[in-house]
């Protein structure tokens, strides 16, 4: 009886879940509502040092809110910055909290659901790990059963735990990872490899390297609404993104912010190479 | 989880994308949940076990005669209470577990005797020890002195006084209060997720964080798990309060 | 006549009786605990806390080229945005919740003695349910579920987060208002009810007239001390991004490069900061319930 119950209802799911999709029109509300209010609301990162972090004076500064101040400028309109973390900038942009946001996150499969992420991705990083010298790692492997710090809500602890058998121990804030990390209450930290790199070119983790190989290199996606994606607003970003590439502005940034300079934008600028160009 | 149910979160979150079930059909997601529901009673027991015992041993330096012992105890209460027991949490963990004595498993990690969840235990049986204090002061002045003077006559010392008479009766006294002190520091231990501790809150957060989808079922049952939790407890301390309520106190 | 435990029954338990029972009892225990204990901290002790705060760091290994005076310089250089827009949002938010639970728990707690059953029943539940809820679970419900903005006929509202974190953390304050609000009530004698009856006040006059003026005077104190907890309790929204202190620290100390030996200024600042803006109101607290103690 029950099983019969509940067959029909999964039959009734079935049956919505299979219907043909409505292909969607744009109607380009969020774009308009940018344009007509002149003002565009960009979500972007406040203890991301140097992508997104606080001044003294209580501004937002960083690379990826000059890239935000790109976006106003093309648009044509009035920039609006709103700080975002990584647990909550997918639902602003899904609420409508903000119209679009660069916030230093990964481009994933069930992310895509979510929000529209759109193409080329403007950056890419892997996954590695600060450890002290004197352990001597040298292969992910050796991180079996041993306890690393993490910071909350980075995909990669589930994949490092998953993979390796790591016991992720994570913490809400980074200096409080690190800190862990100095009293010796973890093997390693897990984090982005351009992070780890700056921190260690900063001159005080002298002790410590960047053993193993870069992981899972995830390139990064800035996103718009779902809605927008095939539409204005998201091929927009999209031409943005490319020209930021080919034309070297990105690594200008990089520079700016003493970030060490990558291999990707590199590569990337040399692909889209503009054949006229001298 | 039988199969049909199973398969009717399954089914749930294909259509529904928001309301994703996951740890009623993922047996590693529902080991997680388990787990930290595991640690969130532990932690519990043990720190409202803690905290009755500092509450006891703290109230009995109350009354000493020496002033230098009834200064460290009043000293100790005022940091505890007049300061947001999550940034306790923070400053236990990484202030004073600088200091704290190390054993090696392998010769670099340096893995402290005390680990997140001890200084969670710590911290959270310290901040409702010095509510207990009061508590239990307050119970031991509703014991007449003549009851005390009475024992003294009878050749008792001061400890022998106070855990075989005065404890006895302040007890009684003091249990609603208390009831309320040990229901508050269960809902407390949610804030173990700043030092990484991994109780219900944490894996829940953990969980939401690997799957988006996944974010307002954790929640609701967070809640509901939250709520059956302290109101067993609630239960309990109540029926136990009704047994030995004294008559015309307490109102 | 039942069995008297004790004398012609088994007594229920081996513990003894007390002395009689007094109108006041000397230990009204949970009512004041919090304030009281604030208040009654020696002179002293915020200066120790200051110094023991400053000693620590000198007292700990250097672990980098770092050092802890160059980490208390990066605390004063972040002191006023730390003050000025950390510690004063959450005096906001602590004012904002108190305001709405208040409201909110007076409504309740009126709503707890109402001769309806099925408003007592509701209200007594929802009083229990949210008393009993975890502050930190109820959080983190409402903001993720509550809207950003709401949409009245041709107005929208911006709710910012840290509105949203007063909803959150005023439904357990409204709750334990309510309690306030319905002990004090049921603390005034019957006898004033019914000669006010006999004296043909209809119900609500009774209350708002009679009985509400001679409790309100005694809900004070309970109500400051739960003003205190809340206090307490509003670093709990930086676990949810509302940038207060607590966040604002981190993101200072991100800025700073996250050198482990920002850790303690910084949080040992916030700790300071609270008990420096709690401690007055202890002790206002304690002096109110002297002034107001009411004997019957």
């Amino acid at each position: 009886m029950r099983k019969g119950w509940t067959l029909g209802l999964a039959a009734v799911f079935a049956a919505v879940a299979l219907s043909p999709a409505v292909a969607a029109q744009c109607t380009n509300d969020v774009f308009k509502k940018v344009m007509s209010s002149g003002k565009v609301s960009i979500g972007v990162k406040a203890d991301y040092k140097p992508w997104g972090f606080r001044s003294e004076n209580g501004d937002l500064v960083g690379m990826e809110i000059d890239m935000a101040q790109d976006v106003a400028d093309t648009l044509g309109v009035e920039l609006e910055l709103v700080s975002v973390q990584s647990s909550n900038r997918m639902q602003f942009l899904e609420q409508g909290k903000i119209d679009m946001m660069i916030a230093t996150m990964s481009d994933r499969a069930d992310r895509r659901k979510l929000v529209g992420i759109v193409q080329p991705n403007y950056y890419t990083s892997g996954t590695n790990v600060l450890a002290p010298k004197a352990v001597g790692l040298k292969d992910w492997s050796e991180l079996k059963d041993k306890p690393v710090c993490g910071k909350q809500g980075a995909f990669y602890n589930k994949i490092v735990e998953e993979r390796y058998g790591a016991k992720v121990v994570a913490f809400t804030g980074n200096a409080e990872s690190k800190q862990a990390l100095r009293d010796k209450k973890c093997i390693a930290w897990v984090y982005d490899d351009s992070s780890i790199m700056s921190d260690l070119s900063s001159g005080n983790w002298d002790d410590y390297e960047m053993p193993l190989a870069s992981e899972d290199d995830n390139p990064w996606g800035l996103a718009v609404p779902l809605a927008e994606r095939n539409c204005v607003f998201g091929h927009m970003m999209s031409g943005l993104s490319y020209d930021w590439l080919q034309s070297g502005r990105l690594i200008e940034l990089e520079k700016k912010w003493g970030i060490q300079p990558t291999a990707f934008l590199a590569a990337q600028q040399e692909r889209m190479k503009d054949w006229l160009a001298e | 989880m039988p199969d049909s149910l199973q398969a009717f979160f399954r089914e749930l979150a294909d259509t529904h994308p928001k309301w994703n079930f996951i740890f009623f059909y993922d047996l590693t997601q529902l080991d997680r949940v388990l787990s930290g529901l595991w640690m969130t009673i532990q932690l519990s027991v043990v720190c409202v076990i803690l905290s009755v015992v500092i509450g006891v041993v703290g109230s009995w330096m109350q009354g000493s005669h020496l002033p230098i012992v009834r200064r460290i105890v009043q000293g100790y209460i005022q940091f505890f209470r007049n300061t947001p027991p999550l940034i306790q949490l923070l400053f236990f963990y990484f202030a004073l577990g600088q200091f704290t004595p190390t054993y090696s498993p392998d010769g670099w990690l340096e893995v402290p005797i005390i680990s997140n969840v001890g200084w969670a235990i710590i911290s959270l049986s310290f901040f409702a020890g010095a509510f207990n204090v009061e508590i239990f002061r307050a119970g031991i002045e509703a014991v007449p002195e003549s009851t005390a003077e009475a024992s003294e006559a009878l050749g008792m010392n001061r400890l022998q006084t106070y855990m075989y008479v005065v404890l006895p009766l302040a007890f009684r006294v003091s249990l609603p209060a208390l009831n309320n002190n040990l229901v508050n520091l269960v809902k407390t231990t949610t804030q173990a997720i700043a030092i990484a501790v991994p109780e219900l809150l944490y894996e829940m957060v953990s969980i939401y964080n690997d799957y988006s989808t996944a974010q307002n079922a954790s929640m609701v049952v967070l809640f509901v798990v939250f709520i059956v939790l302290v109101g067993i407890l609630v239960l309990g301390m109540h029926r136990w309060e009704r047994a030995i309520r004294i008559p015309g106190y307490g109102g | 006549m039942g069995a008297i435990p004790g004398l012609t029954a088994k007594s229920r338990t081996d513990l003894a009786v007390l002395r009689p029972f007094r109108a006041t009892p000397a230990g009204a225990a949970d009512d004041l605990l919090f304030s009281r204990w604030i208040a009654g901290a020696p002179g002293w002790l915020p200066l120790a806390m200051l110094v023991l705060a400053a000693a620590w760091p000198a007292t700990a290994l250097a672990q980098s080229n770092y050092t802890y005076t160059q980490a208390g310089d990066a605390l004063v250089r972040w002191l006023p945005l730390l003050v000025t827009r950390g510690f004063a949002l959450n005096i906001i938010i602590s004012f904002a919740t108190m305001a709405i639970g208040t409201l909110a728990g007076v409504a309740l707690g009126l709503w707890q003695i109402s001769p309806n059953r099925l408003v007592r029943r509701t209200a007594w539940a929802i009083t229990q349910l949210f008393r009993n809820s975890p502050w930190l679970v109820l959080l983190f419900i409402v903001m993720l579920a509550f809207p950003f903005e709401i949409r009245i006929g041709g107005w929208t509202i911006l709710v910012p987060d840290w509105m949203k974190a007063v909803f959150g953390l005023s439904l357990p304050i409204m709750a334990n208002i309510s309690e306030i609000v319905r002990g004090a009530i049921q603390s005034v004698p019957s006898g004033q009810w019914e000669a006010a009856e006999s004296l043909a006040f209809s119900r609500r006059q009774i209350l708002w007239q009679i009985v509400l003026p001679q409790c309100f005077k005694r809900m004070i104190p309970p109500w400051m001390n739960w003003y205190a907890i809340l206090t307490m309790a509003t670093p709990l929204v930086s676990l949810l991004g509302v940038e207060e202190i607590v966040t604002l620290s981190r993101q200072a100390m991100e800025a700073e490069d996250n050198h482990p030996e920002l850790l303690l200024p910084f949080f040992g600042f916030c700790l300071v900061i609270f008990f420096f803006y709690c401690y007055p109101i202890a002790r206002l607290t304690v002096r109110i319930e002297r002034r107001f103690t009411v004997k019957f």
